[in-house]
């Protein structure tokens, strides 16, 4: 069966059987292998997309589930070289061990802080409960996003003075 | 081979159910990872994430209607929810994570038929009626009589479940719930225990008990309801209902925990909740 549904803000159509996972169709149809496979059956979050803007475990949704739809995934973050101030954030907090969860965890944050631009201790663990670490025990995981924050919440000012200064 | 059916329509879901292997998919939380495990081989998957009947919340005075295939993320941001059946809140803010809650559905986490299932819980309690639709037409049957044992429940082939409807009710009720677990997210309850207390100068006026993963199903504590009911919140009477409570419940030994444990605990939540009820 032929799916169509739009990655990163381009169209995709992937073709496949029925089981085809919509992670099978990012990484084995579409070569966006930024998207890890951890478990397979929603326990560690790894494998975190954005569809239609919402966090769901891509190994838990079917490809055909997906027709019509918005998925965002980890490459869809960066622009260009510059890396998205998520992922710099946990470039900077050292919240990057192994790295194999680091695309879900973002993933995770960035629909978080979309929706919670200053969010408490515990809106952001409640946001990351979907994932896991096995190596870096969340400490630095957490710092990265209060850093990520900051970090936003500083553009979005910056962007703001830009266009007062234009208007004035 | 296997094939994936979406219906735009009720008539279209009865249609595709009908067929010989068809499989209702939901959220696909469970059913995906139960196909890929190999314990299940629908020869179908029928997805009715677009018949409108099936979703959305409404409300009517006190009373809610929960369309089975909404999304758990968007009945626990519903203030219609929050304002009626707060319980249900509670419940759902633990259930699975953020990822899990964006895809799964009450229609899901019951007919899944788990003994743990978390949802069966407020909706026992709140005494909820669920709404059926088959080619045999509809019928309504209260959550308490919609499981019959660990994975079955009174759906008949080619029948699914269209909605829950949450009646009216107090709003002076004393909410319970915990779940024990190893961890908060993601962790199937070893027990857990809900409640709800109408209490007045300190004398029950009326509480109810349920309890998951502690049974064949989740069920009501209706013995130690039935002792509660229009007595004084004293120590002996809380303890006595604490032991009813323990003596109500099927509990067996498990990958999880034991019998024993499960037993002992479903007292104890008890208790706790009764204490506090009394308190407040």
């Amino acid at each position: 069966m032929k799916v169509r549904f739009t990655v990163n803000g381009h169209a995709a159509t992937v073709e496949g059987d029925a089981e085809m996972r919509l992670l099978d169709a990012l990484r084995d149809v579409l070569h966006l292998t930024g998207t890890k496979e951890g478990c397979g059956e929603g326990e560690c979050g790894a494998c975190t997309v954005l569809l239609d803007g919402l966090p769901v475990n891509s190994c838990l949704v079917l490809a055909a589930q997906a027709e019509g739809r918005e998925v965002l995934t980890i490459e869809g973050l960066a622009d260009g070289p510059r890396l998205h101030p998520i992922q710099q954030a946990f470039v900077d907090a050292g919240a990057v061990q192994c790295g194999f969860c680091t695309p879900g965890f973002v993933m995770s944050t960035y629909a978080l802080l979309r929706d919670h631009p200053a969010p408490s201790e515990e809106e952001i663990l409640t946001a990351l409960e979907g994932n896991l670490c096995r190596c870096t025990g969340y400490v630095r995981i957490v710092d990265a996003v209060k850093r990520a924050a900051v970090q936003l919440a500083e553009t979005r000012l910056g962007e703001a003075r830009a266009r007062a200064r234009e208007t004035a | 081979m296997l094939r994936y059916v979406r219906v735009d329509t009720e008539a279209e879901l009865l249609d595709a159910l009908r067929k010989d292997g068809a499989q209702l998919l939901s959220g696909g939380t469970d059913l995906l990872v139960k196909m890929r495990s190999g314990l299940v081989r629908p020869k179908s998957l029928v997805d009715p994430a677009a018949v409108a009947e099936l979703r959305g919340i409404e409300t009517a005075g006190g009373a809610l209607r929960i369309g089975t295939a909404t999304p758990l993320s968007e009945i626990l941001a519903s203030k219609e929810v929050r304002e009626r059946a707060p319980l249900l809140v509670d419940v759902l803010r633990v259930l699975g994570c953020v990822q899990i809650r964006n895809r799964g559905t009450l229609g899901g986490n019951l007919a899944n038929a788990s003994p743990a299932a978390d949802s069966a819980i407020p909706l026992l309690l709140y005494e909820a009626n669920l709404e059926l639709a088959g080619g045999d037409g509809a019928r309504n049957v209260p959550v308490g009589g919609f499981f019959l044992g660990p994975g079955r429940t009174v759906l008949q082939h080619g029948e699914y479940i269209r909605a829950v409807r949450i009646p009216a009710s107090r709003q002076n009720w004393i909410p319970f719930f915990h779940k024990v677990g190893r961890r908060r997210a993601l962790t199937i309850a070893i027990a857990s225990i809900g409640g709800l207390a109408a209490v007045s100068q300190g004398r029950a006026t009326e509480v109810r008990l349920a309890a998951g993963s502690v049974a064949p199903i989740p069920l009501r504590l209706k013995s130690a309801e039935e002792w509660l009911a229009g007595r004084a919140l004293d120590r002996e009477t809380i303890q006595h209902a604490g032991a009813l409570a323990a003596g109500e419940v099927s509990p067996i030994d498990d990958v999880r925990a034991t019998a024993a444990y499960r037993r002992a605990v479903t007292g104890d939540l008890v208790v706790r909740f009764l204490e506090g009820a009394a308190a407040a």
